[in-house]
């Protein structure tokens, strides 16, 4: 405290003349003349340059609040970035479907696909469209890209549908180039394949085989899949193994067909095929 | 009392100054130089030498303060100028008070009033086409010789010649 005062003592006309320079330079900045704006200028400058200075001198605290605040920033913008990318995607999605349904000429249902199995024997997705949308039992079921499959079961409000990868389905195909017809089948395990197709036919990979009009539940044309591998079964038929066109993986929106089979035709088919028994 | 009167001579002698400096200041300016004599100054360089650095710069305040009152323009200009000028005059302060003798007191008067001039015209001329060299050269050392010059009237003044014997040794 001694020290202080002595210290305090010792600089005295220091301090009177810092007091008075201050007053001095209060009534001097009170001014509104050319001369005191530019001097205001000036300081200005001189504090913007001082400060700018020192702000490269980093301040331990500061750099830890501001990298919290950084790290929060970071986090709310990955999150943003995320959903912006999901939107840019379903976005994508839903204009092709969109373009699809106008282009397709046919009565189509919207709806989204709830729940999903792709790994069993018989896999079926669940669907957010019902009886209220009109979906009923053996509507076919596609996307832009070709056949998912056919509903099976409805609700008021939910439908389950069969979809390729399912051992009970089986679709009568065309191959679109050699118009060769022949059955879509599902081996249980991983491989779609088309049988019935004899040996001397003109298949050949990359054919791509769509819904035949021998089909009393899908409307003809609507493609399938693509020939990706061809062999000999036994000594009468090929062996086609054949790839879907829809991306069961990533599927995600799908269209109900409003088509319903004819019934006068189901009706003398069965009759036929009752009397042949 | 003898504090007191000296207080109180110097409080009259500045007022009396600064009418002069206020009043009949164009009598001894150079118009053609644009420069004139600074009274105030060469009385606040003889408190700053002869009282010290506080005195000096508390007579110089207020002596400055009053000025910029009686000139009712730039309000802080003379304060400060005046404050800066007395207060390195208390730097010519000396037990034998040498600096108030002879022509060791122009030497404070010049280094003072050139200290003070170059801080009043550096101001003044804020924002106006003239460079610092020209401002030194055409007013600050101008206006510091002028008033160095008018203070050799200190010399002859009679009591500083009894000063000038103290120093010397004379009796």
């Amino acid at each position: 405290m001694k020290r202080i005062g002595q210290f305090i003592l010792g600089v005295k006309e220091y301090l009177i003349l810092t007091v008075l320079l201050i007053f001095s330079l209060a009534f001097l900045f009170s001014n509104d003349n050319t001369q005191i704006r530019f001097l205001r200028a000036v300081a200005v400058g001189m504090f913007g340059t001082v400060q700018s200075g020192l702000s490269s001198i980093p301040n331990v605290f500061d750099l830890q609040q501001e990298n919290k605040l950084l790290r929060e920033t970071n986090i709310r913008l990955s999150n943003e970035v995320s959903n912006l990318k999901e939107a840019k995607l379903e976005n994508i999605r839903l204009t092709r479907l969109l373009n699809f349904k106008e282009f397709s000429g046919m009565g189509l249902v919207s709806a989204n696909i709830v729940n999903k199995s792709i790994i069993q024997t018989r896999n079926t997705i669940t669907l957010n469209a019902g009886e209220i949308d009109s979906v009923f039992v053996n509507m076919p079921v596609i996307t832009d890209a070709g056949l998912v499959g056919r509903v099976v079961s409805t609700s008021r409000n939910f439908s389950i549908a069969q979809i390729l990868f399912n051992k009970d389905m089986r679709i009568t195909v065309k191959s679109q180039r050699s118009r060769i017809d022949g059955i879509l089948t599902y081996d249980g395990v991983s491989t779609l394949s088309v049988i019935n197709i004899q040996k001397s036919a003109d298949i050949i990979p990359g054919d791509v085989f769509i819904t035949s009009e021998y089909s009393n539940l899908y409307p003809s044309g609507i493609p399938i899949g693509t020939v990706v591998e061809t062999g000999n079964l036994d000594n009468l038929f090929m062996k086609i193994i054949v790839v879907p066109l829809v991306d069961f993986a990533s599927l995600e929106n799908v269209f109900v067909v409003k088509y319903i089979q004819n019934k006068e035709r189901y009706a003398l088919e069965k009759t036929f095929q009752a009397g042949k028994k | 009392m003898n504090f007191k009167y000296g207080i109180l001579k110097n409080v009259l002698l500045l007022v009396l100054l600064l009418l002069i400096q206020k009043t009949f200041i164009n009598i001894l300016s150079l118009s053609s130089l644009n420069i004139s004599p600074d009274f105030v100054m060469i009385m606040l360089v003889y408190i700053g030498v002869k009282e010290g650095k506080i005195s000096g710069s508390i007579y110089g305040f207020l002596a400055g303060l009053t000025a910029d009152f009686l000139s009712g323009t730039f309000i802080g200009l003379s304060a400060i100028t005046y404050t800066i000028a007395s207060f390195l005059a208390g730097f010519f302060k000396s037990e034998n008070e040498k600096f108030l003798a002879g022509y060791f007191f122009l030497i404070s008067v010049f280094a003072s009033s050139f200290a003070g001039n170059f801080i009043y015209f550096w101001i003044y001329f804020q924002g106006a086409p003239i460079s610092l060299p020209e401002v030194i050269i055409k007013y600050v050392l101008t206006s510091s010789a002028y008033t160095t010059l008018i203070s050799l009237v200190y010399i002859v003044f009679p009591r500083k010649k009894k000063i000038e014997r103290s120093f010397l040794g004379e009796t």
